[in-house]
């Protein structure tokens, strides 16, 4: 009959189709591929499935051919009379509860080992991060450290790392595809997670995801692990740990960022539109510098990021809606300027870990305007925003129900990977947040904007900014690096 | 055998003391025609489920598209399993426990008639009262598995979740009402002969299904009243803030009865297979006992695994193992039911009919679900794989391709008996193939999408990921389902109007319900058959060849052959609709409350007080 060979077609497609994609998937064009694992935790796991594709192949074969093949065999033809009116067999009925047992075995006993393995207490001398799910993005604090920072960690490879989690509103789940499997982030409890990096990936930057529904914003609780060597993470360590640079009290000189020539600031707030040309002369530069900069063989580690030009062929929305912003920090003097310890180079940043979510069309922003990041800093100070954000060094942004800001500059990412951190971004995230991701927590701040959640038009009376404030704020936040 | 006699075979005015029109629908206490209420109902909500796919599967097509909201698709993706599960698979089961539990065991009606007009009633109101809030934006949006704190009043205020926990408390009754209605049927109502051991194996699982309702169903009821009563007393089960409450309460209880919920969905459709297979390839349902015993197993089994749904929330090493293990010793009785209906067909003459093919691409189908669940019977690497789309893959290809297969299968093969009809075969089969494309379209790639890395419930997702290809692949997959579907609709109605005329049993079936005309009589049988074997009308001796003879002739009334047939009333109907208006007053005004208490307790008092039958003279 026509209708069966489609089957048998059909499922030997599945078959070669299976095993084509199972060796496709592990190029590099998957970049959250659970099936290239990264870390001692990741390797156990994929040991376990190795073994269970096999035998889950191996019995595929068996039963969709025992199926195929009776499905052919017995086909009634012509004038057949009534078959033999069997109605079982014991042995039969033995072999095929017995069979499957046998493979269960196989899969059973290095299951329970790894689950033994896998969640016994952490190595001491692990690094320890504490990661809190809110909704809709993830802090980590490094407690022996006393830093904080969000959507964004920096873990050492060839140490193990001792993930703590908790919630500080509904059930979460932290997960990072390529260096392990997922815990879920459970309110009232903390919830424990380790895996040792490899060596071999140093300078490299995964992706996060929450892993548990979470309400409206979930598909947007995304974070970035920047896997880098002891040197870099100490560097960053140094730097994170300092108050924020612009306009705090002076702390000590970072080990060594400095040095880096005036141009090589600004480059990350030219706006998206700014294509693919260079906005400043020194640009041309920066991605050699970058290279430089980053790798393993960097002896100290504490190169400066250099931020790298947008680049908005995936983001074609961007080009009409967003105007521009040029935050100016004024001269290379200002301390705020320099990132105080090693970030992971903007230009090495893998085109996955760039967001390319579109802007909504209709939010807009005045185009050319500058910021002045000590007039953003007064703007910031006095506005809502410290009600829920804090900046170490300034001592009116003492907020904790958002992300820490102290070294915002320093982040790839803004809105739990929603958007790329860069001047044209943030102003519109600052101008309408509820527009950019639904339902967050961030009031609408533009003058004149509508709040989608409070269906209300934003005025002075409730603290409206005007884009200037905003730009001006752009520059500040933005030099917090 | 088939007649020729050639007759309307609707259920208009058929019924001698029936009234004509919607009032015998509305007052009928008759299981089959409530079967197909049930169908009709059913197969509306599931289309309505589908619908809401193809625009889950619309927004996932490419990265990063706009075409519903966020809140909006978590409405979807929330409506699309509740509607799935609790509207349209369990409901189509039921419609075939209705229509055919009685004529399998060779009973007149079910124990109870009205309760199970009631049952209907309570789940036709209950799925719309939980389906219509879509169309005004606030339907359910806390997921099919609402959990908590999410679902609490502090972090989802609006009406979406009270729609959700009330929609599935009433839903319960309309289950439970059933369960007990079945499982006294099955057990009391078997014709003289009808053992156990011989009674059909779809009503074998939809007994082994009843049990799991009743042992189910107060779990999620408990779960829900605490849910309910947090939502709307301020009590503190799941609350987060005050000390003592805990969310994985919720998750625990939801399990105890989500897994069962699992085999109450796809053992149905194992049953309906059992019946398909073993007529189309003309032999006995091989391994008979043992497929009653691994029914049997992987119910009790099926209390034990719950845990297995929360690998990753950090229940330690110890509960970790425990659930892997159960988890994987469930699959040796779900072995040896595929290979026993492998072998059913093996040295049988097998025709591929519609309904075989959509029974043995079960069998293919719930195969891949089934090594996929395997997969993820291993805690560590479940927790690569939980959350994910592999896991939607999965549980696709178990009740998409076992339950979904399974039930299709049951509609071809018994529309027959339904309607006194045959369904067109050539429009079937375009709707098989179809629907086996799309399927295996839209859910395989899923497999891949999940295992590099994409989490489930996410309305969006980035550029570059690596995503889009399985994604495109699953959208253009989710588009041919409407297709097919209209394949369907359009055999559906054109062979209930001038379909070629089925006869009594036009597959040459073995069972009891093939013995009496198509449609079959208000009172099944004339005379209630005596039963000596699994399928008398092949392998029968005497008796059953005699009472097969009587109950095949057609055109007598109830009353010609004095059979006392069930009053119709409209009583069941007003008590389920007193029932949901007192649930619409928890959320609307307790003037609604107090009108549907009193409504209820009126019309129950009134029915209790009023015969079921005539007296027996």
């Amino acid at each position: 009959m026509k209708g069966s060979d489609r089957l048998r077609r059909l499922a030997c497609y599945a078959v070669i189709a299976a095993l084509a994609v199972a060796a496709v998937s592990c190029n590099e064009a998957h970049p959250n591929t659970t099936l290239v694992p990264h870390s001692d935790f990741g390797r156990e796991i994929d040991f376990l499935w190795n073994r269970l594709l096999l035998l889950g192949t191996i019995v595929f074969i068996l039963v969709e051919g025992a199926l195929v093949y009776v499905v052919f065999k017995y086909r009634r033809r012509e004038n057949q009379g009534t078959p033999p009116q069997t109605h079982g067999s014991t042995k039969l009925e033995i072999a095929w509860t017995l069979i499957p047992a046998v493979i269960l075995v196989f899969i059973a006993v290095p299951t329970v080992k790894t689950i033994f393995i896998t969640q016994a207490q952490a190595a001491p001398g692990s690094l320890n991060i504490d990661v809190t799910g809110h909704q809709w993005w993830w802090e980590f604090r490094y407690p022996e450290y006393g830093v904080t920072t969000a959507n964004e960690i920096y873990i050492p490879v060839g140490r193990t790392v001792n993930f703590r989690l908790r919630s500080a509103d509904v059930i979460h789940s932290f997960w990072t595809p390529q260096l392990g499997g997922k815990r879920d982030v459970v309110t009232n409890r903390t919830n424990y997670l380790w895996y040792t990096p490899d060596s071999s990936i140093a300078s490299s930057v995964w992706n996060g995801f929450c892993a548990e529904y979470c309400g409206s914003s979930h598909a947007n609780m995304r974070f970035r692990v920047f896997t880098v060597t002891q040197a870099q993470f100490d560097s960053w360590i140094a730097g994170q740990k300092m108050p924020a640079r612009f306009g705090a009290v002076a702390g000590p000189t970072p080990p060594a960022g400095g040095q880096i020539p005036p141009p090589m600031e600004a480059p990350g707030m030219s706006v998206p539109a700014g294509a693919n040309a260079p906005s400043q002369t020194a640009q041309g530069a920066a991605p050699r510098i970058a290279r430089q900069s980053s790798g393993t063989q960097a002896p100290g580690g504490a190169q400066p990021a250099i931020p790298r030009p947008q680049t908005p062929a995936a983001n074609p929305g961007a080009q009409t809606s967003v105007g521009g912003v040029t935050p100016s920090t004024g001269a290379a003097s200002i301390p705020g300027a320099l990132p105080a310890g090693y970030i992971f180079p903007r230009a090495n940043i893998p085109d996955y870990a760039i967001p390319h979510t579109p802007i909504p069309a209709d939010l807009k922003f005045t185009a050319g305007l500058t910021g002045s990041a000590a007039r953003g800093k007064q703007v910031f100070s006095g506005a809502a925003c410290i009600g829920c954000h804090s900046i170490a060094g300034n001592p009116a942004a003492m907020g904790v129900l958002g992300p820490n800001l102290t070294h915002v500059g320093s982040r790839s990412i803004i809105a739990a990977g929603r958007y790329p951190n860069t001047a044209a971004y943030l102003a519109l995230w600052i101008k309408n947040a509820r527009k950019m991701k639904p339902d967050v927590l961030m009031p609408t701040l533009g003058m004149d904007e509508y709040d989608p959640v409070l269906k209300a038009k934003v005025t002075s009376a409730n603290g409206g900014l005007t884009d200037q404030q905003i730009a001006d704020i752009v520059a500040y936040l933005t030099a917090l690096k | 055998m088939a007649t020729t006699a050639i007759r309307t075979p609707a259920y208009g005015a058929e019924y001698p003391g029936e009234h004509g029109g919607l009032y015998s629908w509305l007052a009928t206490v008759d299981h089959k025609r409530i079967g197909i209420l049930y169908l009709y109902t059913a197969l509306g909500f599931f289309i309505f489920g589908g619908l809401e796919a193809v625009v889950i599967r619309a927004q996932l097509g490419a990265p990063n598209q706009h075409l519903v909201s966020a809140e909006f698709y978590n409405q979807l993706f929330t409506m699309h399993g509740t509607t799935m599960i609790f509207l349209a698979i369990m409901p189509l089961s039921s419609a075939f426990f209705n229509f055919l539990i009685p004529l399998q065991i060779g009973a007149r009606d079910v124990a109870f008639p009205r309760l199970n007009a009631f049952s209907y009633w309570v789940y036709l109101f209950g799925g719309l009262f939980i389906t219509l809030p879509i169309f005004f934006a606030v339907a359910p949006n806390g997921g099919w598995f609402g959990y908590a704190p999410l679902t609490t009043k502090a972090y989802s205020p609006g009406l979406n979740i009270d729609f959700w926990v009330i929609g599935l408390q009433i839903l319960g009754v309309s289950s439970l009402a059933a369960a007990f209605n079945f499982l006294t049927t099955i057990i009391n109502l078997r014709a003289p002969g009808m053992t156990l051991m011989r009674m059909p194996m779809f009503t074998w699982m939809a007994f082994v299904v009843q049990v799991l309702l009743v042992l189910a169903f107060p779990v999620i009821t408990i779960a829900l009243v605490f849910l309910l009563f947090d939502r709307f007393f301020g009590t503190n089960f799941y609350n987060t803030v005050s000390a003592g409450a805990d969310p994985l309460l919720w998750q625990h209880l939801f399990w105890i009865f989500g897994h069962p919920e699992v085999y109450i969905l796809v053992l149905p459709a194992f049953g309906l297979v059992s019946e398909v297979i073993p007529v189309y390839s003309r032999k006995p349902l091989f391994g008979y006992p043992v497929m009653v015993y691994s029914g049997i197993l992987i119910a009790v089994l099926g209390f034990g695994v719950w845990a297995h749904h929360m690998f990753a929330v950090g229940m330690g090493p110890i509960a970790d193992t425990f659930f892997g293990l159960t988890t994987m010793l469930i699959a040796i009785p779900t072995g040896v039911k595929i290979f026993n209906w492998i072998a059913t067909m093996a040295q049988g003459a097998v025709r591929y009919t519609t309904a075989m093919l959509f029974g043995v691409s079960l069998v293919g189908l719930f195969t891949i679900g089934g090594i996929s669940g395997i997969m993820h019977s291993s805690p560590p690497a479940d927790l690569q794989q939980t959350d994910t789309y592999f896991i939607v893959a999965h549980f696709h290809y178990v009740l998409f391709g076992g339950s979904i297969m399974g039930i299709f299968a049951g509609i071809y093969h018994y529309f027959p008996k339904i309607t006194g009809r045959m369904l067109d075969e050539k429009l079937g089969k375009w709707h098989f193939w179809l629907m086996f494309i799309a399927m295996n379209l839209t859910f395989f790639p899923m497999h891949f999408s999940g295992m590099l890395g994409m989490p489930r419930r996410i309305y969006t997702y980035d550029a570059g990921q690596g995503w889009d290809l399985y994604n495109a692949m699953s959208t253009i997959g989710a588009m041919i389902f409407p297709i097919a579907m209209l394949f369907f609709i359009y055999n559906f109605f054109k062979s209930r109007r001038s379909g070629e005329i089925a006869g009594s049993n036009p597959w040459g079936a073995g069972t009891l319900e093939w013995s009496i005309p198509s449609p079959p009589p208000e009172y099944n049988f004339a005379k209630i058959p005596t039963v000596t074997t699994r399928y008398p009308l092949w392998e029968g001796k005497e008796p059953d060849h005699e009472s097969a003879r009587i109950n095949a002739q057609e055109g007598k009334t109830p009353h010609e052959l004095g059979i006392i047939i069930p009053y119709s009333t409209m009583k069941p109907l007003l008590v389920a609709a007193g029932l949901i208006i007192m649930f619409c007053g928890l959320i609307w005004s307790h003037v609604l409350l107090a009108v549907g208490a009193g409504t209820l307790i009126l019309s129950l008092y009134s029915w209790l007080l009023s015969p079921l039958e005539p007296e027996h003279s």
